[in-house]
Parts: structure tokens; sequence; C-alpha cells
């Protein structure tokens, strides 16, 4: 795993690049603290920061061919490396190292761009070529790792964590009251957004050309639901489950360092760690987090799990202080606004998994949105079918909703009908599944000053995608569950940023396309789908302990407001005083302050989750704000040990290089 | 129905006034969630002792405050004349 960053501009010489591309890598040297490199020429810089993960000896980047015609900075892993070499060696192509990175290079020149249909793993890479002089970036199509990019005039930068940028003076870091609008409302940034004017993501399953001054982006891997046959029965299906879900985590278990499990204490990061253990000829390891809070604590599960597959097991117990002390510096890592605090113990538990040795696990992510395991498909299902079904099935459909939420409970289910009935007819155009979760996110907006028309970027992305209209209601619920909340917290937030801030590489085995595509097949075939993950808990129950596969869905979660009512850190100041809140120019700050008081004053239990989730949001944007937009209390960039610095106009005589980058150097000089 | 008033208010952190009418829809404001509408639901039964049938719950009768106090003042008439 790495960090990639650099700069195309045809008016600067190499030299002038060096400095700024070594400074953007040492923004997000966490990344990849083994080595750092980089590539001049005028007009364009490449760099990147290494984890080194394969053939360590051999990996330093950027990467080139034998001419140096392409360079490539490349984050991330080709599980199916080995398989595209021996492809590639067949068509004539040799090859020096054993990492993946020389593949992708390769694939590249002999494929194009059509490479990236068969890249099987999570990924963003830049390539640049000297001859035609277009850059490439490309992002993997779930969405795993990052990019990030600001154009200004003739000058395009990118990088695989937004706090490169702040190398660069001239890019502001402005937060977007639109964009803000619609996170709050969505959970999430929507695949291109960032929360900052100037700054865009690169969706996933997109690559990027910049040529010639224009820049285009295509999509590579549609999200689609009908590529697969249905299986001939129910034991077919199981089969196949267990077939596509040994491989997936075989072929994630290609490294040369060890790899542990993140072990949640539910269903799917157990199935993870039990083939993860079939696989392994070491002891395999687990990381857990644990909370003092009962509410949100699984380590009785995670201890069984880590008991019976005889693992070594590391946990780390996370209390409202831990929440409190670390806070700042994981949003700092996230870059964009959180819903919740549950993100702060996974930067807590990356540490402590980096202090144990370990820097690559595999984790659970993406089962629930594959295999419908979040109660958002149940209730899809039930509003959908509302009017077909009798008041007494109403009911008890709505008392197995959501368990853990207490307004749930028998005694409000008169009161929970009526409210379901109102949201029985699709009110928002193709967006019913979320209908309940947008509509309580409007009330987050309501920290804007101008609430903007927070559902509009969301409508547009939908109403831009080719056959949506013709998926299923939990179709398009899961659809919606991999464009936001997938991608743009759990994957990210939650993800790769935390376990990246200290140099652990995260991969999921249920991101495997072929794990995908074979849950779109199998879904509501052989089941109503009122039991989540059904088919996924019966093709292993003969391998996991009965309390495991009968576990009902956990949702993780940690304490929220309440950590933060206990300890009132110092930098509450931050949304309670009214020369802090007035700093942020598109906030409400009357409801603001009136929010904040309310959160950390009252008893948790007359906090409802829209509150807590509205004071994270807020607690959120006002540390961004500190750190983004006014640049205080930043921590120091350190650049990792530089392993390859090539100044390609110093280094090689012009004759010599057949393919010599000259920007627009010669008609501005 | 000063009451009523006063508890929306303070549990969902709003003021009616001319740009936030007492006609608003709670929902569709994004005011009210299904945690505050049981937390509503709850505080008018107790504080009025009367208790609303599942049908008046899904009749989309509760979802702003003119609508709210209507249903109640109209169930306190009934139970009065009951």
């Amino acid at each position: 795993m790495c960090g990639i960053a650099g700069i195309i501009d045809p008016s600067r010489f190499a030299d002038t690049l060096v400095n700024d591309v070594q400074n953007m890598l040492a923004q997000i040297g966490h990344r990849g603290p083994d080595g750092a490199g980089c590539v001049v020429d005028n007009g364009f810089a490449l760099g990147s920061v290494r984890l080194a993960i394969l053939d360590p000896d051999a990996g330093q980047q950027p990467f080139s061919d034998p001419s140096n015609r392409y360079w490539l900075s490349y984050n991330g892993e080709i599980y199916n490396y080995l398989e595209l070499k021996s492809e590639l060696e067949a068509m004539g192509c040799r090859f020096q190292t054993n990492c993946d990175t020389e593949v992708v290079l390769n694939a590249w020149m002999i494929w194009g761009p059509d490479c990236l249909r068969r890249f099987n793993g999570c990924f963003s890479f830049a390539l640049y070529d000297c001859k035609t002089e277009s850059l490439y970036l490309a992002r993997d199509r779930f969405g795993k790792r990052p990019l990030f990019y600001v154009r200004q005039g003739n000058a395009f930068y990118f990088a695989s964590e937004m706090k490169a940028f702040l190398a660069i003076p001239s890019i502001s870091f402005e937060q977007d009251a639109g964009q803000l609008a619609s996170i709050l409302c969505v959970w999430t940034p929507l695949p291109d957004q960032t929360g900052f004017k100037e700054i865009k993501s690169l969706p996933m399953g997109q690559w990027l050309t910049l040529k010639n001054g224009e820049l285009t982006t295509e999509s590579y891997a549609e999200l689609r639901f009908d590529e697969e046959p249905q299986p001939d029965d129910e034991h077919a299906a199981q089969d196949l489950i267990r077939e596509r879900m040994n491989r997936s985590v075989e072929l994630r278990l290609r490294s040369d360092v060890e790899v542990g499990v993140y072990l949640s204490g539910g269903i799917d990061s157990s199935i993870v760690a039990l083939l993860a253990k079939d696989f392994s000829t070491k002891p395999l390891s687990t990381f857990s987090v644990e909370f003092d809070d009962a509410e949100f604590d699984e380590s009785s599960d995670q201890q069984l799990i880590s008991e019976y597959l005889g693992t070594r097991h590391c946990a780390e117990r996370i209390s409202y202080q831990d929440i409190c002390d670390q806070t700042p510096a994981a949003v700092y890592h996230a870059e964009v606004p959180a819903f919740r605090s549950a993100f702060v113990p996974m930067y807590i538990l990356s540490d402590r998994t980096r202090r144990e040795g370990v820097k690559v696990v595999l984790s659970g992510e993406g089962a629930d949105e594959a295999f419908l395991g979040y109660d958002l498909f149940k209730e899809t299902l039930l509003r959908t079918s509302w009017d077909q079904l009798s008041g007494e099935v109403r009911r008890s459909r709505i008392q197995e909703l959501y368990p853990h939420l207490a307004h749930y409970g028998p005694e409000d289910t008169a009161a929970m009908t009526g409210l379901y009935q109102q949201f029985s007819k699709e009110r928002m155009p193709g967006l019913f599944s979320h209908e309940l979760r947008f509509q309580n996110g409007q009330f987050s907006t309501r920290l804007l000053k101008d609430k903007n028309t927070p559902l509009a970027a969301i409508t547009d992305l939908i109403s831009s995608t080719p056959d949506y209209d013709a998926l299923s209601p939990v179709e398009k619920a899961q659809w919606l569950e991999y464009k936001t909340l997938l991608p743009g917290y759990l994957l990210s937030t939650q993800g790769e940023r935390m376990s990246l801030a200290h140099g652990v590489e995260n991969r999921c085995p249920f991101l495997d396309p072929d794990v995908f595509s074979l849950a779109t097949a199998i879904n509501l075939k052989f089941d109503d789908g009122l039991r989540e993950k059904r088919l996924l808990r019966e093709a292993f129950r003969n391998r996991l302990p009965d309390r495991i596969i009968e576990k009902r869905k956990f949702p993780y979660r940690a304490p929220d407001a309440a950590a933060f009512a206990k300890h009132r850190p110092d930098y509450l100041d931050l949304v309670l005083s009214d020369a802090e809140l007035a700093k942020l120019p598109f906030l409400n700050a009357a409801f603001a302050k009136r929010l904040a008081n309310k959160v950390l004053t009252k008893p948790a239990s007359d906090i409802s989750t829209k509150e807590n989730q509205t004071f994270l949001y807020l607690l959120s944007i006002s540390l961004l704000h500190r750190s983004f937009v006014r640049r205080e209390t930043l921590p120091l960039a350190t650049l990792p040990p530089l392993e390859k610095v090539i100044n390609l106009q110093r280094e090689t005589a012009a004759q010599e290089r057949p393919y010599l980058s000259h920007g627009n150097l010669s008609s501005l000089t | 129905m000063q009451q009523i008033r006063d508890f929306i208010e303070d549990q969902f952190l709003i003021e009616f006034d001319e740009s936030f009418p007492e006609t608003s829809d709670l929902f569709k404001e994004g005011v009210m969630d299904s945690f505050g509408y049981i937390q509503l639901i709850r505080f008018l039964e107790k504080e009025f002792d009367i208790k609303f049938s599942e049908q008046e719950m899904t009749a989309n009768v509760m979802v702003s405050l003119s609508l709210i106090e209507k249903t109640v003042s109209r169930k306190l008439s009934e139970s009065i004349t009951d």
C-alpha cells in the first residue's frame, strides 16, 4: 500500500517541481513509511510513498518501462497479478521484479485502459506517458483506494489524500456549503465530492485522462446486478459462496509480510478469519476493539472466535476518554465530515496493529452490501409490500427491524406503524429505500445557513446512471449503499484512512468482483430476505460456532456525544463559543450552539440518533475547518526515507531519451 | 395547547415563526425523525391523558403543529362528550 502525488504544469521546469512533489509526499508519509520516490521532468512530477508488501526490495517507485516512456505511481494491490503476469509473459512481456506494480505497468502498455477491467484488487494510480504527454489516473471499481485532484488553470495536482495539497500554497481548502448540505443529508460525500470547493475525488470505477490541457473521465466498471445466472438450487448457491470466498481470501493473502484479520465478532469477519486460518501456515493474528460501554461491546464473541480458531488475539479496549483524545487526529486523517464516532476506535486499533508488527489486515467490509445484511434492506422490503400486508404482519415486521433501537420496541409499535404508513409511497424519486435516512439527514442540514437543495446531487447521480430505473427497490438500495455509505464512510473514513494513518493496509474479501456478482444472482432467490445474510450463514454453518452463525446483525457503533459530554475536551470550544462558530461563515451558528448545548447537557437517553449525528457533523466540520482551512494544529509532515529521485532533465542527455517530455516550455522560453 | 408548541420547539430545536409556520410538515422539513415522533406521541398521551388509535396514527394527522393541535382538541372534546 502506498500514497501517490503529482503535478502536471507545463509552465514549470523540472527543478522547481522537486520540492513541491516531495512536500506533497511528506504530508502523506504515514501511508508509506518504508520509502519515498519521485520523478520530475519539465512539466510533470510524479511521486509515491511506499508501504512495502510484495517484493519489498524491488518495488521502489515511480516505476518505469525500460525506455522511460511510461512512469507509474501506484497505490494498491492487484490480487490476481500472478495470473495477469503469466498472460502478459505469454504475450512477450519480460519482468524484472515480483511486484504487482510492474504487472500494472505492462498491462497498461499492452491493453491500455482495458486492463482496468481485468484487475481484481484495490488500487489507484497515476501513469504518465512521456511520448504523448498524457496523464492517466485510475481508481478501483469499489473505491477502496482514494484519489483526489485539483485543477488551477493549466496546473493539475493529484494525491491519495487531500492533505498533500496543504503543501501547495495556492490551493485553498474552502468548505463548500452546497456539498456539505448533500453530505449532511446523505451521510457521506458522493463519489466525486470532497466537501471542499476546489478539490475533486475521482469516482470509483473511473479513469481520467489529461492531455493537451483537456480533461476527460470515463467509467470502466458500472455496478450491475444482472451479470450472472441464478444457480439451480440453494445447495449450489452455498457451494458457490464457499468456493468464491475461498478464492477471494486466498488471493488476498498474497503478501510477503504477515497478514492479520480484523475481528468484529460478527459473522462476516468470522468467515474471513476462518478462511484465512485455512490458508495460513503460521498462527493467525486477529485484532479487535472492545468497549468499556457494554452497549457497543462484542468482546465475548470476538474471544469465542479467537479461541475457536486458535488465533493470537490482540484487543484494544476503548473508553470515552480515548474517543475524546483521538477524535481530532482521526478527523484530520478522515478529511471529510463524519456522522458518527465509530471511526475513531479504528484509528486507535490500526496503531496497535502496526505496533504488533502487522501491516496487512483482512476485514469483513462489503458483506452486508452484497448479501443484504443491513436492516435497511428489510425495511425496503417491508415498505415496498406495505399495502399488501395485514396490520398484524406490519406490526410484527416493524418489531423485528431495529431491535437495538428502543423506540422500535413493542410499546411504540402503533406509533411506528403510523410513521411507516407515511413512508410507504415513494416521495423522493428513485430514493425510496433511503427516504427515512435522508429525511432524518435533512435535520442535519439545519447546521447550514442556506440548506440549498441537499438531495439535488444524488438525484443527478442516479438520473445519469444508465439502467438505474430498471433496478428493483432492493437493488436500488444496494446501489445507493455501494455509492454512498460504503465508499464514502466505511471504506474510507472508518476503513483505509484510519488504517493507513498508521501504515496498515486493509483488504476486503467480500469486495471481490466474483463474490459480488454471485451475491446479485442469489439474493432473494431462495428466501424472502427477512433473515439477513441467510445464505451466507448457511454456507458456513458447520464451520463456525452456532452462536456466531445465529447472531443477529449487531451494528458496529461507538460512544458518540455521550463521550464528549462526559469528558468535555478543550476543543469543544469550537462548537460552543460564539467566536469560534463565527469563523465558519456558512454555519447557522444559533442552531449549532443550541444543538451542542442540548447534546452536551441532557441525559444520553434524551438525545436522538439524528441529534448525535448532527453533533458529530458539527464537530468534525469545525475540526476540519481548523486543520485544513485555517491550517492550525497541523501535525509535522515527515518525508519517508528517499529511495529514488529522478530528474529526467539532469540525469539523461536529451539525445539519449527517445521520449523527452517538453511540456510547453519551448513556447514559453 | 401552548405546551405542545413548547415541547416541539424544545425537543426539535426549532421556533415557529413566519419562516417556519405551524402548518409546516415536520417530517418533510427534517425536524422530526422516528425517535422524535415516538417521543412526541408519548408526550401527548401522557400530558393530555389520551390514547391514539393506530388508525389515527396512520392517517397522516400528526405531521404538523396545527394538525397535531387539531387532533388533540378533537380527542379532548370527544372524551368530554363521552
